[in-house]
């Protein structure tokens, strides 16, 4: 190992040291609780996936570089140096994580394993290792900002089209898709294509929501990668658009990590307080059917309809009654899962884990513990709110053709909403 | 005898608190000293008061509810264990001042019993789970996730409980004479008993003194120190 690699990984570690990551290092018991709360770890049963182990690596290194008794007696807490072995680990157990935190939640000391392989990335992402899919995701959101230019025309026919759409759904001519006002009191972020965008606009436009869709999506592979600095850049690209045209809020599509990034990560990464509120497009429905503002008809859906916590919106995010509420207005059959809420399993499609090619069949394992809880509801509907989560769950279904059908909770309300003529 | 238990048991001390307490200072200074992160990491459901987080803090440090949702056995044992951690440093209070309003009230034979009572099942109460933590650590996920601090300081807690327990139990030493001993330390004029030296509790006193110190001057570097950052990782929990 040369001792300049050594400097530059201790350096990160050094420039993210925070209070709340020097009191998980030194005070995890190893105690190994948290081994039943991780999906995979339960589904694989190896040590890599143990949330304890993957937060010792970076401990290993803390003990060596930042202890006086892990620097003279490294043996006794297996402190070692950044090398290469280490690092591929850590590379294994940190870019295996969904972030779903799980393991947070049942700690006695309620460490943030998550939190230390946010730490870990930045250390891969010095030493050249980070996840090369995420990171290339990542540098093409920025691209598309950097020359804005040259995407503009394309974005707006592809909202043409799904103009076109929102009239004959709405059977109103004059329904639109309103972009770059000023003056509009919600900026809708979506994501990537006419799905989370068509369902929004038809609910909108019945709202009579003075609104604003935005040119950027809300996806962050940034975030995913583990760059900080790229992760803010890009919620900066709508979160800039927000304050430019001067909206009253914010609202994130059915989307976990992008609420959880705009909602609680954002601020703190620029330093600056939003002038707008943050909220998340299932809280703004569920507000639109409790004040009448729209009508779902109850029993629009009879098959029985679960509901999956998307761990960013629900124990990270703190949003769990809003989407039930919804479904339960809709659907004549609902049954949640055991356990749900906090305590609910990961899917196993969260951190980006979707976006990368190599990890299908590990990922589709770990989805065991979600499939078991699936199972038991005897839904055949399963609604949820993020787009890592949906693709999941339609992959463990498409693999075991389970006949289920994945939905967003705004697909549910749009076929269940009753338009004004 | 005399030369060991001076060792362990007046010098050892010494040392053993000084660097106790100046080391938890130092610790605590680090981290005071280190500025928190300003990404709020909390987890959902949450209190929306200070003061219901600060509830929530010291049930989720001082029962962990969670934890006995998850894995009840070991929740149990380190319950235990925590209790009667508790219970033998409160016991353990006598060396300094006797509980007298308690010696009132139980009348001194009473208090005896009662301490031979309370004293010996926080012993038992400790071996147990302490042998119980041990033998996890042997076999599975448990042992390939240690490391050598936690079998170090899992042994020295064993030796410091067996060690009392011989006091406790083979003894024949009453309080008053420990606390002669010890009230001598705090005074800075040491005097060992010759009661104690002479009886059947020398070496064990000695040995558990010599892990007793080994043990608080190691505390402040080891993993131990969950014992006070429990409280402020958990607050961040519900921030």
């Amino acid at each position: 190992m040369e001792p300049q690699q050594v400097d530059t990984l201790t350096g990160v570690l050094d420039k993210k040291m925070t209070r709340q990551l020097k009191q998980y290092l030194d005070i995890c018991a190893r105690c190994a609780i948290c081994k039943d709360a991780c999906h995979q770890y339960v589904a694989t049963g190896d040590l890599t996936y143990l949330p304890a182990r993957r937060a010792e690596l970076i401990r290993q290194i803390y003990k060596k570089y930042f202890t006086k008794t892990g620097e003279f007696v490294p043996a006794l807490y297996e402190a070692r140096d950044p090398d290469e072995s280490l690092l591929d680990e850590l590379y294994e157990s940190t870019y295996a994580c969904t972030g779903c935190r799980r393991c947070m939640y049942y700690c006695p000391f309620s460490i943030d394993t998550a939190w230390i392989l946010s730490v870990a990335k930045a250390i891969l992402i010095a030493a050249d290792r980070g996840n090369e899919m995420l990171g290339q995701l990542a540098d093409a959101a920025l691209m598309k900002s950097d020359n804005f230019d040259m995407f503009r025309d394309i974005i707006l026919d592809g909202f043409k089209d799904i103009e076109g759409k929102v009239k004959e759904m709405t059977g109103d001519p004059s329904a639109e898709i309103p972009v770059d006002k000023e003056g509009a009191d919600v900026l809708y972020v979506a994501l990537a294509g006419a799905h989370s965008i068509l369902p929004a606009a038809a609910i909108f436009h019945e709202a009579g929501t003075n609104w604003t869709l935005s040119m950027f999506e809300s996806a962050n592979y940034g975030y995913f990668f583990g760059d900080a600095e790229k992760a803010r850049r890009i919620a900066d690209r709508f979160m800039d658009e927000a304050k430019r045209l001067g909206v009253k809020e914010v609202v994130i599509t059915e989307c976990g990590h992008a609420y959880r990034v705009a909602q609680f990560f954002h601020e703190a990464w620029s330093g600056e307080k939003h002038p707008f509120k943050v909220r998340h497009i299932l809280e703004v429905i569920d507000e639109y059917i409790r004040d009448g503002r729209i009508t779902v008809r109850h029993g629009a859906i009879t098959e029985p309809v679960t509901y999956h916590d998307p761990c960013q919106v629900g124990r990270n995010g703190g949003i769990f009654e809003q989407p039930r509420d919804i479904v339960r207005a809709i659907a004549s059959d609902f049954r949640d899962m055991t356990p749900n809420r906090e305590e609910q399993w990961c899917c196993g499609g969260g951190g980006g884990l979707v976006a990368i090619a190599e990890m299908e069949d590990f990922r589709l394992k770990s989805g065991a513990k979600k499939l078991e809880q699936v199972k038991a509801t005897g839904a055949r509907i399963i609604a949820s709110p993020c787009e890592n989560c949906r693709l999941q769950l339609e992959g463990l279904n498409d693999q075991l053709d389970l006949g289920l059908t994945v939905k967003p909770v705004m697909d549910l309300v749009v076929d269940a909403m009753e338009i004004r003529r | 005898m005399e030369t060991y238990l001076y060792l362990t048991s007046v010098v050892g001390v010494y040392i053993g608190i000084g660097v106790f307490v100046v080391g938890m200072a130092w610790r605590i200074y680090q981290w005071s000293t280190t500025p928190k992160s300003p990404v709020r990491l909390g987890l959902f459901p949450k209190p929306a008061t200070s003061t219901g987080r600060g509830l929530k803090m010291l049930k989720d440090t001082f029962v962990a509810p969670h934890s006995a949702r998850i894995e009840p056995v070991m929740w149990g044992f380190a319950f235990a264990f925590h209790v009667a951690a508790l219970a033998a440093l409160i016991g353990h209070g006598r060396l300094v001042v006797e509980y007298t309003p308690l010696v009132r009230l139980l009348g001194g034979d009473g208090m005896s019993t009662f301490a031979a009572w309370s004293g010996g099942t926080a012993g038992i109460v400790m071996t147990v789970a302490v042998l119980f933590w041990i033998a996890r650590r042997t076999y599975g996920p448990f042992k390939q996730l240690s490391v050598p601090e936690d079998y170090f300081l899992l042994f020295l807690l064993l030796g410091i409980i067996v060690m009392g327990n011989h006091m406790r139990f083979l003894g024949h030493v009453p309080v008053e004479t420990y606390r002669e001993w010890f009230q001598s330390l705090l005074v800075f004029r040491p005097v060992m008993p010759a009661e104690i030296a002479n009886s059947n509790v020398g070496w064990s006193l000695g040995t558990h003194m010599l892990f007793v110190n080994v043990f608080l001057v190691y505390f402040p570097f080891s993993k131990l120190v969950h014992t006070i950052g429990a409280f402020s990782a958990n607050l961040v929990r519900s921030e």
